[in-house]
């Protein structure tokens, strides 16, 4: 039975009518294996196959993800992929801004974990440029986007368990993350949108409070993550929710290119911070965790486990910070934006200030490079080209939403319709990088 | 107040004298190179401080060279990075062999590159990744204006799927052979490609249909209808739709 054979979507949709219609036209030629009679009381949905529309506007979908899906009864016979409801044109708008001026930008990209995403451009940018980043500013750095990876597994946490029904842990993930919103606010003045780092360094030193709440924080959350644990682990709703469902096999995840958590809860070894170590990983103890079984219940091991480590950084970083003293900007004002005290002190560093403000860094011409981090969901790399200006002649943006959610259509085909917002949030997808 | 000094950085071109000091312990008028002098890239430093080991892989290059010769155009090195530019024909065969006999299993990224006044206008890059082996490789074809076609990817790495779907949205490549070549980003009634250099900033005015303010209202063209006198209702006011009619 064709379901869009005799209808005219110029006459029915007058928003959009080509796009639906090559939607349903997807979903109409995709490969569905269920097998069945078809022959149940007519017009009932459960027996017949149903188009269901889902999102952009839907709670459970993660912001503005929409999703397509052909019914059988509950199963999922075929699912089409929607995005780009929150496409603002990043890429274009990198190509007209310096280099300076689109890290901001990279806050509004992952807005769940904005540090990672400030220090992945910056970390793009310099390796393009070649610049050197003083030793303190990179252990900040480090620190702050572990910070950044766990408050990114809190929204993952709350938010994929009030999905399942447990409304209670969003609020107590929330609770966690307000703890580090203070500690974005008291470091880098803004708790969402950070803009901290800077090509060359960070913005300003840890002052003592931050440190304290950093300290604070560290010491907490271990006891909090272990009281959540006692909650979910032995959960045998949360349990049976997840187990076997969404199961990606080790070559399934290579295949499809999946990136991050989704990629090691199938058993793949792969970490950027081990792979091609930036910052400072190369001196820190911490392992990876992997899983091998492949479902959402290894994924949600998987991140969980993340987080004990980003703590061990963090405690590692904070050791390291009370010793290691020194300049948080690279001393180039050609490279880097110069300190307050040449600016306002003298002439050069003023004519400096406005030369950087106006056109920045110029790495040059035909220089070419992709610098990637582990973000919390993923690899997170940016490929730069420039053309010898201030301005990126191309500058391309790899999110790892966008890439794990190409396999989600994949993953939802066969399953019932009750796990999609389990689905969805073992994915951990965040529309506004994947939308770029 | 550790950056009082105001040691700035000499560098090796432009107009700047340096003497350190005058005899009388004045310091001399700087001359900074201000303008603006764009650098070509074999200038640019060699040790980059983010180089990293996994794009080393000049091995896998001469294996490439030697077994297909005149189809590997180019090799470039910037940071320590390899890419490696093949001919458009050849690319199937070429990624076949990397993923098969070289273990580059694993596609990271893919996009396009418009190169806007230059021969052979559209870049595609591949970034391949060898797990195992900690390997990473860039791979460029060069498509011309006139054809505006590449050999898909989909077969080998399931992962191009909606990379060569968002190339073809962005820059109007097509992509021989994709399963599913729809637009990735904006909608399928949009007549442009955005991400290329003619495409203005602000976009094509009218360009879009924008949803009515109302239920019952006309699409209008219009991004900023507020701003222009059309009234959104209260959220208490009735609106009359389409089943009272």
């Amino acid at each position: 039975m064709s379901i869009i054979n005799n209808t005219n979507f110029s006459e029915t949709l007058k928003f959009w009518p080509r796009h639906n219609e090559a939607i349903y036209r997807r979903l109409e030629s995709k490969h569905s294996w269920v097998e069945n009679g078809g022959d149940g009381a007519a017009g009932d949905p459960l027996e017949n196959e149903m188009i269901l529309n889902i999102g952009p506007q839907h709670p459970a979908t993660h912001g503005v993800l929409r999703a397509v899906v052909k019914l059988d009864g509950e199963t999922i016979q075929g699912c089409v992929l929607d995005i780009g409801y929150l496409h603002r044109g990043v890429e274009k708008i990198a190509e007209n801004k310096t280099y300076q001026e689109f890290m901001p930008y990279t806050d509004r990209m992952d807005y769940l974990s904005p540090y990672s995403n400030n220090v992945a451009w910056c970390l793009a940018v310099e390796k393009l440029a070649g610049i050197e980043v003083p030793d303190r500013a990179q252990w900040i750095r480090m620190m702050m986007s572990e910070i950044a990876r766990i408050s990114s597994h809190l929204i993952w946490m709350g938010v994929g368990l009030m999905d399942a029904g447990a409304v209670s842990m969003f609020l107590w993930t929330f609770q966690a993350r307000e703890d580090i919103y203070e500690i974005f606010d008291e470091v880098a003045g803004a708790r969402l949108t950070v803009s901290h780092s800077r090509i060359g360094g960070v913005a300003t030193d840890l002052n003592a409070a931050g440190i304290n709440l950093i300290t604070k924080f560290a010491a907490d959350f271990p006891a909090v993550l272990a009281g959540w644990e006692k909650l979910l682990n032995r959960n045998r709703i949360w349990i049976d929710r997840n187990v076997g469902i969404g199961h990606l096999s080790a070559e399934d995840v290579v295949r499809m290119g999946m990136t991050g958590p989704n990629l090691r809860g199938s058993g793949v070894e792969h970490d950027i911070r081990r792979f091609e170590p930036y910052l400072k990983y190369n001196d820190v103890d911490f392992i990876i965790p992997i899983r091998t079984e492949g479902d959402a219940l290894a994924r949600y091991f998987v991140r969980l486990d993340e987080m004990k480590e980003s703590i061990k950084i963090i405690n590692q970083c904070l050791d390291k910070l009370k010793t290691l003293q020194g300049p948080v900007r690279a001393n180039d004002a050609k490279k880097s934006s110069s300190s307050k005290n040449e600016v306002f002190y003298s002439m050069e560093g003023l004519i400096h200030d406005f030369m950087y403000t106006d056109t920045g860094v110029a790495p040059p011409k035909g220089a070419a490079s992709y610098h990637a981090i582990e973000a919390p969901k993923g690899e997170l790399g940016f490929y730069l080209q420039s053309d010898g200006t201030g301005n990126p002649w191309r500058a391309r943006m790899n999110s790892p939403s966008f890439t794990n959610l190409q396999a989600l259509e994949t993953m939802m085909e066969g399953g019932v319709m009750g796990d999609m917002v389990i689905l969805i949030g073992t994915i951990d997808p965040v529309l506004g990088e994947a939308d770029k | 107040m550790q950056f009082l000094q105001l040691d700035f950085i000499r560098s090796d071109r432009g107009l700047q004298i340096m003497p350190e000091k005058l005899t009388n312990g004045i310091k001399a008028p700087k001359t900074l190179p201000f303008e603006f002098v764009p650098q070509e890239a074999e200038t640019a430093v060699l040790n980059n401080p983010h180089a990293k080991a996994t794009t080393l892989v000049d091995d896998v290059l001469d294996a490439m060279e030697a077994s297909f010769g005149t189809a590997v155009l180019e090799r470039v090195v910037y940071a320590g990075e390899r890419t490696v530019r093949i001919s458009t024909d050849s690319l199937l065969e070429i990624c076949t062999w990397l993923k098969e006999t070289q273990g580059f299993t694993y596609l990271a990224d893919l996009a396009g590159i418009d190169r806007f006044t230059e021969e052979d206008r559209y870049e595609v890059f591949y970034n391949l990744v060898n797990m195992t082996k900690g390997k990473r490789l860039r791979v460029v074809i060069r498509i011309d204006e006139e054809s505006m076609t590449a050999p898909t990817l989909c077969d080998i790495f399931p992962a191009a799927n909606w990379n060569e779907r968002e190339a073809w949205d962005m820059f109007g490549l097509r992509f021989e052979g994709h399963p599913d070549l729809r637009r990735m980003f904006m909608p399928e009634d949009f007549e442009y490609h955005p991400l290329r250099k003619e495409f203005p900033l602000l976009g094509v005015p009218g360009s879009m249909a924008l949803p009515p303010q109302v239920p019952t209202g006309e699409l209008t063209q219009d991004p900023f209808p507020a701003a222009h006198g059309s009234k959104t209702p209260w959220s208490f006011e009735e609106v009359e739709s389409e089943d009272d009619v």
